[in-house]
């Protein structure tokens, strides 16, 4: 009966994804190439920053020796495994540079503020950048992911030791994949403007993302009878990071907001002006509802935080926020009115689709638990 | 009757501890009472023993933090957009991206005040002096390494006997009888909270009183800053000048601005100059005004020449609205008011150069008017 | 071991024993009991001071008295004694206050944001630092008040009812600043003070009598330990940590805000509020560290304070050292992707140019020499450790002294270009702001108790009941 129900979540999935692929080709010829690319860069750089975040968690987990996330780390891991196909996605969204990237096209050339750095936006470049950091990204998954599924194996303490020394490289591959997206992808796509907290602004919402996903992940499998031996302690955890950086996005991005207001600099300001005036400022406010307040008073009393009920709900509305946060960042680039449409819904089951088919196979890899870990046992007890 | 306070058990683990709570729970006291315990450190599992409920502070604090930030908003909108509204940096009176920062702060303030105060004076009721277990010989391990299980007297007829046999049973180390206190405490948190209270009371009072009285009297002293300037004031005496006098001449030759001294002599010599005033109405409203003020006293207010004044005067103004005057160029008519003439003084230092002019327009009009032929009127 | 993870126990293999070299070493070098505890930390206050304790605070209030005799020349000669001078309008005033401030925030990391993570081996070292904190912002508060020129007028600062009928002008980064360091000192000392009333407690059961006996009651409130007003303490502790996190994000951000709000190229970068914040953290835990290893030498806490948490601290500053690399090659990536020709300019005044020693010197000491702490013998030497902290120290005011001074100098227009000098008076309160924290410091250590002795019992093993330690 197992296999069956399964079977048919696998079918429905495959199905959907199908069909968003082939909503997803008709409208870069119904709606534009601009418009199929939007979504294309939105969705993979939703995909990313929930890649990047469960990266991190495991990368801090082995940073600072903590034992009582061990338990949680595999879900973390899986999720981690997204980088692999993103990669192939990010090659492919090379192919919106030349469309979304003025800084890319040969005008750029002539216009004096762009000349100067029209080798960095040009697309040979940006390519070799999302090369490089595409290949990092696969090396830190390798390193750390393929180690501790081994470990489940050989039980051999020295993946610890080995994940332990590359946890200070893996940040450093999380903070230059974080300051690339941002770079890269986002401001290049008005190449004048420029914001130098950008990169931390994505690690706080990849972070919120990364939570928001093992939170998912995590009650997805309770739900199936698996992971049962999770306390609520550790839920606990998770409601708290999760309220914390709540509030830590909120403040970088009310801090970039702020300065740019107040300085009222005409070549920064175009940025703002085009995503909180006419007819998108509905959409800031709706930004600002979801991914703070909402989240922030579900989360404030100390109970709500392991609730798992509690999370069942603010998990996926952070999710659904983090897809705004982009949604909100690169669609402006296509004019002044949000559109929401068709095209929207086939990127939407495309890759949500695809995504959790990948998920699903990966669920299925190894333990739930790093069951090789040596502080395992210490970690179901929730030693600190 | 109650002379004994409590009777006290020291225990030497925080697990004895919790163990006896559920062993003396279960005997029979022999009379009213409550467990309390007093612990070195917070033992984690003893509000749960104890049955106490959890602790309010977190909802007050969440609360006051709201208002603290509320209070904030609206303080720097009623002062900044409201109350004296000042554009500065280019930004809206009205903007309220800039108040976010203080309104931050102020709900950590409140919050924080709440948390502290609030968990010290309200729910502890801390600070409190005169508690018997404060001189108890068993506060000292207390406060060190020992734990203690109370069974405080609740009303007459406790048994002090049956408690201590209860707490032997439990697995006390050492007893001891807690004799009530015979004087009040003194110093308590209620005191304190009086004392606060009526403290911020006389401050309101004497705010309002305060706010009253500057509004009722201008200038207060001592804040006369701007009063008491070290600069010369009019009439004041400086040792700068040899004559000891703050008050100087103007220097020879100095001309006060727009009245420079006329390059004519003569009304006659003016005769070329031109009215670069409009004619227009708010022209001829200033005209008027100046003329009847200046003017109409003898010239009359319709320039007759029939003025307000007595006969005792003697000199006779001239009739403006004769053909001779009418005849006059307007340079003449402006030179004549700057220069004077006969009986009439030189308006010069009382008529600024455009309501010269303009009053020679005003002139004009009553020229007309008294003059007026019948294709003039509508 | 719960239940649940014994039955998932049953469906794999035993766990794996985790190897020595991976464990966490214990709290405390050797067992100690709560009594033991109690007598090696809170004898201190009881007893005479050696006669270093003497020299080092003769010498710190002579320090402490030159800063205060400049602070009275600037009061009667005015600003115009300072360096400050256009378009240099602001010098070390600021300078100073910033670094303070940012001293401070070490003292609530450690306290409050690692009560957050749960991390208990900061119960041995959170009393120091939280007083480290409020020493180092009462340090910090002396610069905005002796900075304007009409110091007694500081009051009109604050927005309240007169006769001229003005409000402050709540625009300005300035009045945030005003807010933001009076709540900060605000909530540091009403955390500091809580915590602690239970540790004076004990000091007022243990003193025999006298004045000192009278002052600890009083301070201590009374406090006799009842489970009952340990719920409410606990809650309140809690909460104010959680408060204090906050804090601390946003009290260095307002400062960043100083300069970020404002278009001066080289100030007007969004990267501002967490760099500073980082770059607090960094410098106070620098400073933390070089008095943690005086405290524990003097005051033989070498068991409490052990090689561990002064591993652990340097393993913090060299992961702020990573940091604030990464903010500096963000800021340099930046001047140049920006192509404005004025942010190129300040960019290369910090690296070269009449200031540019003092670029390579910040650069050099906040992220090259950090580097060494990945070494573990130069995390557990003393020389070496002192070396780095040291260097930080520098390092990270004159990053504030790069900041400011090179930012102002050379500005947008050429003719208002002009150098900065500081003068002796300068130094003299600079110095003498250290002179007055490390009074403090020394004056605290003598008269409180260092270490959070009810915060240490709490989590010594076999305290909790249940289990060996405890475990949140």
């Amino acid at each position: 009966m197992k296999a069956e129900r399964t079977g048919t979540v696998g079918t429905v999935l495959w199905g959907a994804t199908l069909l968003g692929a082939a909503l997803a080709a008709l409208s870069y010829v119904q709606a534009g190439p601009a418009r199929f690319w939007a979504n294309w860069l939105v969705w993979f750089l939703f995909l990313l920053s929930v890649a990047l975040g469960a990266l991190f968690l495991v990368a801090v987990e082995h940073l600072t020796a903590s034992r009582w996330s061990v338990p949680l780390r595999r879900i973390s891991e899986r999720i981690a495994t997204l980088l692999l196909p993103l990669a192939a996605v990010a090659l492919v969204a090379l192919g919106a540079v030349p469309v979304l990237y003025p800084g890319a096209r040969p005008e750029a050339a002539a216009d004096p503020l762009l000349a100067g750095k029209a080798v960095w936006l040009g697309l040979p470049f940006f390519a070799l950048r999302v090369v490089l950091c595409a290949g990092l990204g696969i090396l830190a998954v390798a390193v750390l992911v393929r180690g501790s599924l081994r470990q489940d194996r050989d039980r051999d303490p020295a993946f610890t030791r080995r994940a332990r020394r590359f946890a200070p490289v893996a940040m450093a591959i999380f903070a230059l994949l974080v300051t690339q997206a941002g770079f890269d992808w986002i401001s290049g796509l008005a190449p004048a403007w420029y914001s130098d907290v950008i990169g931390v602004y994505l690690f706080a919402g990849a972070f919120m993302a990364g939570l928001a996903a093992t939170a998912l992940a995590l009650l997805a499998l309770r739900a199936r009878g698996r992971l049962t031996a999770i306390r609520p302690d550790h839920t606990y955890s998770i409601g708290g990071y999760l309220f914390a950086f709540t509030v830590f996005w909120a403040y970088i991005a009310f801090a970039q907001y702020l300065l740019m207001w107040y300085g009222n600099l005409p070549d920064e300001v175009v940025w703002y002006q085009a995503r909180t005036l006419g007819a998108w400022r509905p959409v800031v406010l709706l930004l600002a509802l979801v991914h703070f307040f909402v989240p922030f008073f579900a989360l404030v009393p100390r109970d709500a935080k392991g609730d798992l009920r509690r999370l069942a709900w603010v998990a996926p509305v952070v999710l659904v926020a983090h897809w705004l946060d982009l949604y909100w960042l690169v669609f402006p680039a296509l004019g002044p009115a949000p559109r929401w449409s068709w095209p929207e819904l086939g990127f939407a089951l495309l890759f949500l689709g695809g995504a959790l088919l990948w998920l699903r196979a990966a669920m299925a890899r190894g333990e739930d638990m790093p069951v090789g870990d040596p502080f395992l046992g210490e970690g179901l007890e929730f030693r600190l | 009757m109650a002379e004994t306070f409590a009777v006290l058990g020291l225990f030497d683990h925080a697990d004895a501890l919790l163990a006896a709570i559920g062993k003396v729970k279960s005997q029979d006291l022999g009379g009213p009472a409550r467990l309390e315990a007093y612990t070195p450190y917070p033992v984690h599992g003893l509000d749960r023993a104890l049955g106490l409920r959890r602790s309010p502070l977190a909802g007050m604090v969440m609360v006051m933090g709201i208002l603290g930030a509320l209070f904030a908003m609206v303080m720097q909108y009623w002062m900044s957009a409201v109350d004296y509204p000042i554009v500065t940096g280019g930004k809206d009176p009205t903007s309220w991206q800039a108040f976010i920062p203080i309104m931050f702060e102020l709900m950590v303030l409140f919050a924080t005040f709440t948390a502290g105060l609030g968990m010290l004076l309200l729910l502890n009721r801390l600070p409190l002096f005169g508690h018997p277990v404060l001189g108890s010989r068993a506060i000292r391990s207390i406060t060190r390494d020992r734990f203690a299980l109370a069974v405080e007297a609740e009303g007459s007829g406790f048994d002090p006997r049956a408690a201590q046999a209860a707490l032997e049973a439990a697995g006390a180390r050492e007893i001891e009888w807690l004799p009530a206190p015979d004087t009040g405490p003194f110093l308590t948190a209620v005191t304190i909270q009086r004392s606060l209270a009526g403290i911020a009371a006389a401050c309101v009072v004497a705010g309002v009183l305060t706010w009253g009285g500057v509004k009722l009297m201008p200038v207060l002293r001592p804040m006369v800053h701007m009063e008491d300037q070290p600069r010369l004031s009019a009439q004041q005496p400086s040792r700068f000048f040899p004559d000891g006098s703050g008050m100087r001449m103007p220097v020879p030759g100095t001309v006060a601005r727009g009245y420079l001294p006329p390059p004519f002599k003569t009304p006659e010599q003016a005769a070329g100059l031109v009215n670069p005033l409009p004619r227009t109405r708010e022209v001829l409203d200033r005209g008027r005004a100046e003329y009847q003020v200046r003017c109409a006293v003898c010239h009359g207010a319709l320039g007759d020449g029939t003025p307000t004044l007595t006969a005792a005067y003697g000199a006779k103004p001239a009739n403006l609205v004769a053909p001779n005057i009418r005849a006059y160029a307007d340079g003449q008519i402006y030179g004549t008011i700057v220069l004077g003439k006969n009986a009439m003084p030189a308006y010069a230092a009382d008529l600024p150069e455009d309501a010269r002019w303009a009053v020679v327009h005003y002139v004009r009009a009553l020229q007309r008017a008294q003059n007026a032929k019948d294709e003039d009127l509508p | 071991m719960e239940p649940e993870s014994a039955v998932l126990l049953h469906r794999l293999p035993p766990f794996v024993e985790p190897p020595e070299d991976l464990r966490a070493p214990a709290l405390t070098a050797g067992p100690i009991t709560p009594g033991e505890l109690d007598d090696q930390v809170l004898a201190f206050p009881a007893r005479r001071p050696p006669r270093k304790w003497y020299v080092a605070i003769a010498f710190t209030s002579m320090l402490a008295a030159v800063g205060v005799f400049f602070i009275g020349v600037t009061f009667r000669v005015g600003i115009g004694a300072w360096g400050n001078t256009s378009p240099v309008f602001w010098g070390f005033g600021i300078i100073n206050f910033v670094f303070w401030v940012g001293i401070g925030h070490a003292g609530t990391l450690i306290s409050a944001i690692l009560l957050m993570f749960r991390k208990r081996w900061r119960n041995a070292i959170a009393r120091f630092a939280e007083a480290m904190t409020i020493f180092a912002v009462m340090c910090a508060g002396i610069f905005p008040l002796i900075h304007v020129g009409r110091p007694w007028l500081a009051f009109w600062l604050l927005p309240y009812p007169n006769q001229r009928g003005l409000w402050v002008n709540f625009r300005s980064p300035l009045v945030w600043d005003v807010f933001a360091v009076s709540t900060y000192f605000s909530v540091s000392l009403m955390f500091w003070y809580l915590g602690l009333v239970p540790d004076l407690a004990s000091l007022r059961d243990r003193t025999p009598g006298g004045i000192r006996r009278v002052a600890y009651s009083v301070l201590s409130l009374g406090w006799r330990g009842a489970a009952d007003h340990w719920r409410h303490f606990e809650k309140a502790y809690v909460l104010l940590a959680g408060l204090a996190t906050g804090l601390v994000l946003s009290v260095h951000s307002v400062v960043s805000f100083d300069f970020a709000t404002s278009i001066v190229p080289g100030w007007h970068m969004t990267i501002f509020p967490p760099y500073f914040v980082v770059g607090a953290i960094f410098a106070g835990f620098a400073m933390v560290l070089m008095v943690l290893i005086v405290v524990r030498e003097t005051m033989d806490l070498k068991n409490l304070i052990t090689d561990f948490h002064l591993e652990v601290m340097g393993k913090v500053i060299l992961g702020m050292s990573c940091l604030m690399g990464y903010s500096y090659a963000v800021e340099g990536f930046t001047a140049w992707y920006s192509m404005n020709s004025y942010l190129h300019h300040a960019f290369m005044n910090y690296i070269t140019g009449p200031y540019g020693w003092a670029g390579w010197l910040t650069m050099t000491c906040n992220v090259a020499i950090p580097q060494l702490f990945w070494f573990r013998r130069c995390r557990r030497s003393y020389p070496w450790m002192i070396l780095v902290a040291l260097a930080v120290t520098v390092g990270m005011w004159f990053e504030r002294f790069v900041i400011i001074i090179v930012s102002l100098y050379q500005d947008y227009i050429p003719s208002a270009w002009h150098l900065f000098k500081p003068t002796v008076v300068d130094f003299g309160i600079l110095f003498g702001s250290f002179g007055i924290f490390f009074t403090l410091v020394l004056l605290f250590a003598r008269v409180l108790p260092v270490i959070a002795t009810s915060e240490m019992k709490a989590d010594l093993p076999g305290a909790q009941p249940g289990n060996g330690g405890s475990h949140g």
